[in-house]
């Protein structure tokens, strides 16, 4: 409670520290409110202008015969797209009116079109209302060729035979000459080429009345596209294409002058020493001001997506953005935006945080936060990238699943799954970076310039040995080995031919071993940590045993009960079902052993060597007991990356975690887990444990669930294995204690 | 009191080899005394005090504030000290208010202690006109002031001055030493390094003299000028640390040197 009051404190202070600092409210408030709306409204109109303004223009047509110049006055003179009342129709449509002199006054409604360019809808736009045209007649086509080279025409016409009329049979090629790196080129052709379009369906008309026939004789299909998006929809994805971007840099932005202000900042205006000096835990003061930081973040994140509303709402940004056609902007959605971005704004403080800590001052640490701004928008432009999908590795791919999932929301599709997964693979990350930045800041190296160097933080020769790693150290390893695994696991699937295949086990059981089990052990002695006391390797008491084996016996049946119960209120689809009974494949006709290696042997033995040994014994040191099992039992779970599996592995976890700490050894949480895995296996095969279980009464009825007298058995075990953990046997107290003496001063088993 | 038992500082170099800069030094501070810390530029006081606050860990020995040791419990420990330097900065954009009121929540003063605290240093230091003003705004005096509030807020039973007087006018810096020597009247433990001989001989009835990381000398001013036979501090100085001779003969290579430093500086 003390420490709460005292990190509030800290961040009160850095609070109004940085609220006083001009360069913050800059970039935090300013930015949003004044410049940046006025920049965009500033940049559209200012295209919107000169896209008008060559819309008006007159291009100059290069022609190489009086003839030809003649006919096309004539038709550009004639062209029904010219006359009032024209706007936004179809050219057959145009042509039919205006044979039957029914051209009207008004323009048609509009409807949302899809989403389209500047250049293409300028394009588009002189299609329906070409430019003002001027003829210059030359000699020969090779003239009309160099004229367009040389830009003194914008366009050339060229005609092979006679000139089109209405009498004739045959058809006739007109090319269009164009430069298509000249938009001025560009938008001569489009407007000349519907001339064209409207010319040749006025003479296909005169022809088709010589002979009789109806206009509908030659288009027996008449195709029209319809687009089901709603305006809400459209508004969203054109939102969704600029504003994540827009955000995350902002977010950075304001992040950015605290962040370095309140480390490097610090520690160049020589107030880090006089902080230091206070009697106050490092990790209180980084979480003080991360808090800060990440506090700014946000808001200058709610700031910018408040005037992106404002903006659009009263000053016509919707409009500039959506050139006129009926588009809503879903207002609504910004809100859920909003929420999205707090876990982003969090990981982006704690990596400031982290790198600022870093250096020594202002300018280093301006030099720092420069590769991170480029870092961070590579992931972010891959996610605005047209198709890209909240699946597969982008859902964990830290910036690009928070941009996807923002675009997602602007148009309207909400998937809790997915919010769930962004927020926790990013909360993670940001565990991580926090971690790192508690490590960085405060250190002698970096503290004081004159005090070694800060290879010293990196190199194995500067290191301590130590019993434990540090909580930092735990974080930092397993964000990095949950991104590893998922992407191995990826790959796994691709290159093994599919889930279930025994080279798929073969792969799993290698990546496990690698991860989990190997990386620690590198990590261990590379950090000059303790092997040994980190991974628990010590014999435990009877007790240990006993209570491991109580966890053993009974887990299988009460999961297999829960995900019965758990199936009526979160129901698994059947895709994930059906992927979860190909995941066990072909071990299922594998003999047995083989499948109990795989299945149980394997991972019990490898996660606990990570989660129970690495995992809980450095964040015991930063987190304390308590903390250390909650978060050892939780990121347990998530490690499955299953929302249907999350809580019965997150409850194993959290028992193994109590286990292991109970009776500082790793061996009663391996045999439990060991069971645990090989009896949910084994029990449904008929060739293992079944026929024995049936004939012991355990027959699952029809949902699956066991029957009640193995339900209340198990539970009774449970809370046995339970009761062995929070109260040791008097005997193995004594023994315990001893222990834990001597595992502090020999590290040896009684 | 401060009791220091073969405390030892090694950095390592970015070349991979290693700087001994306090090699096992010990000497303690009784509570009311002034001990002075004397000793050329890069002699390793600051790296002792900065062991001695907390803010470096020792490579060996241990440092005991009142029995209690620094690099086991440095939370319980810092709580005693006071720690003040010439270069200490305070922050510009807060008041001297709210400095003195946030550092006093770090040291975890109930409220009402704190504002009586705060009132009494503010008094005492002649602060009034400027405690709502922001630190940025102050005279390098002025910020001193704020800066020995700051050390004296928690009533810490040890300061921990290095070189506290440096770059003041003669004014501050006779504030500082009425500081000090009113602090050690009240039973305070005071450990104060210096280059001001005339500060020492002021100040102190015992010193220490470093002199490449190792402590050279300790004991009573006045044994020192026995042992030695010279009566001007500078004298002693200069002969405890093998200068005397060399000065002349070898006076280019003395501004050279770090080790070896010439008569002390006076600020004035």
């Amino acid at each position: 409670m003390k420490r709460l009051t005292r990190i509030a404190t800290i961040w009160r202070k850095e609070l109004i520290d940085t609220l006083r600092d001009r360069r913050t409210l800059i970039a935090m408030v300013l930015v949003p409110l004044v410049l940046y709306p006025a920049m965009i409204l500033g940049s559209l109109q200012g295209f919107e202008l000169q896209i008008s303004r060559l819309k008006q223009e007159e291009y100059r047509i290069a022609v190489n015969g009086p003839a030809l110049a003649a006919w096309l006055r004539d038709i550009i003179d004639k062209d029904p797209a010219r006359r009032p009342g024209a706007a936004q129709r179809p050219a057959e449509e145009l042509v039919e009116l205006d044979r039957r002199g029914e051209l009207p006054a008004e323009p048609p409604s509009t409807r949302p079109t899809r989403e389209r360019s500047a250049a293409e809808a300028a394009r588009e736009d002189v299609r329906r209302q070409p430019p003002p045209y001027a003829i210059v007649v030359v000699p020969d086509a090779e003239s009309v060729r160099q004229m367009v080279i040389r830009g003194d025409a914008h366009v050339g016409v060229l005609v092979d035979g006679e000139l089109p009329t209405g009498e004739g049979r045959g058809s006739t090629r007109v090319t269009v000459l164009m430069d298509q790196t000249d938009i001025r080129s560009q938008i001569a052709a489009a407007g000349l080429e519907s001339i064209f379009d409207r010319a040749a369906d006025a003479l296909l008309q005169q022809r088709l009345r010589q002979v009789d026939l109806e206009p509908e004789f030659i288009r027996p299909i008449e195709l029209r596209e319809e687009s089901t998006a709603s305006p809400e929809k459209v508004g969203g994805s054109i939102l969704g294409q600029i504003v994540p971007l827009i955000l995350i840099i902002m977010t950075i932005t304001g992040a950015i002058y605290p962040a370095i202000d309140l480390t490097a900042g610090e520690r160049e205006r020589g107030t880090l020493e006089t902080l230091m000096v206070a009697p106050v835990p490092t990790v209180d003061l980084i979480a003080g001001k991360f808090l800060v930081v990440a506090l700014i973040g946000m808001l200058s994140a709610a700031l910018n997506l408040l005037s992106i509303g404002g903006t659009i709402w009263l000053g016509g940004l919707g409009d500039l953005l959506t050139r006129g056609d009926a588009v809503v902007i879903p207002l609504g959605a910004l809100p859920w935006v909003l929420v999205v971005l707090i876990p982003l704004a969090v990981m982006f403080s704690a990596l400031l945080l982290a790198v600022c800590s870093f250096a020594r001052s202002f300018k280093e640490a301006q030099n720092y936060v420069m590769p991170v701004m480029v870092a961070a928008m590579i992931p972010a432009i891959i996610g605005v990238l047209p198709g890209t999908r909240l699946e597969g590795p982008l859902l964990i791919m830290p910036v690009t699943n928070i941009v996807i999932l923002t675009r997602d929301l602007f148009m309207g599709r909400f998937d809790w799954f997915h919010i769930l997964w962004v927020t926790l693979s990013t909360t993670l990350y940001a565990g991580a970076a926090v971690a790192v930045a508690a490590r960085l800041f405060g250190q002698e190296a970096v503290l004081f310039a004159d005090s070694g160097s800060v290879k010293t933080l990196f190199q194995r020769r500067f290191f301590r040995p130590s019993d434990a790693p540090t909580a930092a150290q735990a974080f930092l390893l397993l964000a990095v080995i949950f991104s590893a695994m998922f992407f191995a696991q990826q790959q796994l699937l691709r290159l093994s031919g599919g889930a279930g295949t025994l080279t798929y086990w073969t792969g799993v059981a290698g990546t496990m071993l690698a991860f989990f089990v190997l990386l620690p052990v590198a990590a261990a002695v590379y950090l000059r940590i303790d092997v040994r006391r980190t991974f628990r390797l010590r014999a435990p008491p009877p007790a240990g045993w006993l209570a491991g084996l109580c966890f053993g016996l009974s887990t299988w049946v009460l999961v297999q009960a829960w995900v019965v119960y758990q199936q009526r209120w979160l129901p698994m689809p059947q895709a994930i079902e059906q992927a979860l009974e190909r995941m066990v494949g072909q071990l299922r006709a594998t003999p047995w052993p083989v499948m109990l290696v795989f299945l149980a042997l394997i991972p019990a033995t490898c996660e606990e060597f990570f989660f129970r040994g690495f995992a809980l014994s450095g964040l015991r040191q930063g987190l304390g007991k308590v903390g250390a099992v909650l978060v050892v039992g939780l990121t347990f779970g998530v490690f499955h990356h299953s929302v249907h599996r999350l809580i019965p592995t997150a409850a194993l976890g959290l028992l193994f975690a109590i286990l292991v700490l109970q009776y500082r050894s790793l061996w009663p949480a391996i045999l439990a887990h060991f069971l645990h895995n090989g009896l949910s296996g084994l029990s449904v095969r008929d060739d293992a444990l079944r026929p024995l279980l049936a004939t012991l009464g355990f027959v699952p009825n029809e949902a699956g669930l066991p029957p009640v007298g193995w339900l209340v058995a198990a539970g009774g075990l449970l809370l046995l294995g339970i009761a062995l953990c929070l109260f040791p046997p008097k005997r193995g107290a004594g023994l315990e204690s001893q222990a834990s003496i001597g595992d502090h001063v020999t590290g040896d088993a009684p | 009191m401060i009791e220091i038992d073969g405390l030892t500082k090694v950095f390592p170099n970015p070349d991979g080899t290693e700087k001994v800069a306090v090699d096992h030094i010990s000497f303690r501070v009784v509570p009311g005394e002034i001990y002075g810390l004397l000793g050329p530029n890069g002699a390793g006081k600051t790296t002792t005090l900065r062991m001695i606050s907390g803010l470096l860990r020792p490579t060996a020995g241990r440092v005991l504030i009142d029995g209690i040791d620094v690099t086991a419990h440095p939370e319980v420990a810092k709580r005693q000290i006071g720690y003040l330097t010439a270069n200490t900065g305070l922050y510009a954009r807060l008041t001297p208010l709210e400095v003195l009121d946030y550092f006093a929540t770090l040291y975890d003063l109930p409220r009402e202690v704190a504002r009586a605290r705060i009132r009494q240093l503010v008094d005492w230091l002649d602060m009034g006109s400027y405690v709502k003003l922001r630190c940025g705004a102050l005279s390098t005096g002025q910020k001193q002031r704020v800066n020995i509030a700051r050390a004296l807020i928690g009533d810490p039973r040890i300061l921990v001055l290095d070189e506290p007087t440096l770059g003041l006018d003669v004014l501050s810096n006779r504030l500082i030493l009425e500081f000090v020597r009113t602090q050690a009247a009240s039973g305070k433990a005071v450990l104060l390094s210096t280059h001001a001989l005339d500060e020492i001989d002021m100040l102190c009835r015992r010193m220490g003299l470093i002199h490449n990381g190792r402590l050279i000398a300790e004991g009573a001013l006045d044994t020192l000028r026995e042992q030695t036979g010279r009566q001007r501090l500078s004298e002693v100085f200069l002969h405890l640390v093998g200068a005397d001779q060399a000065v002349f003969a070898t006076s280019g290579q003395e501004s050279t040197t770090p080790a070896i430093a010439g008569p002390p500086r006076r600020e004035a």
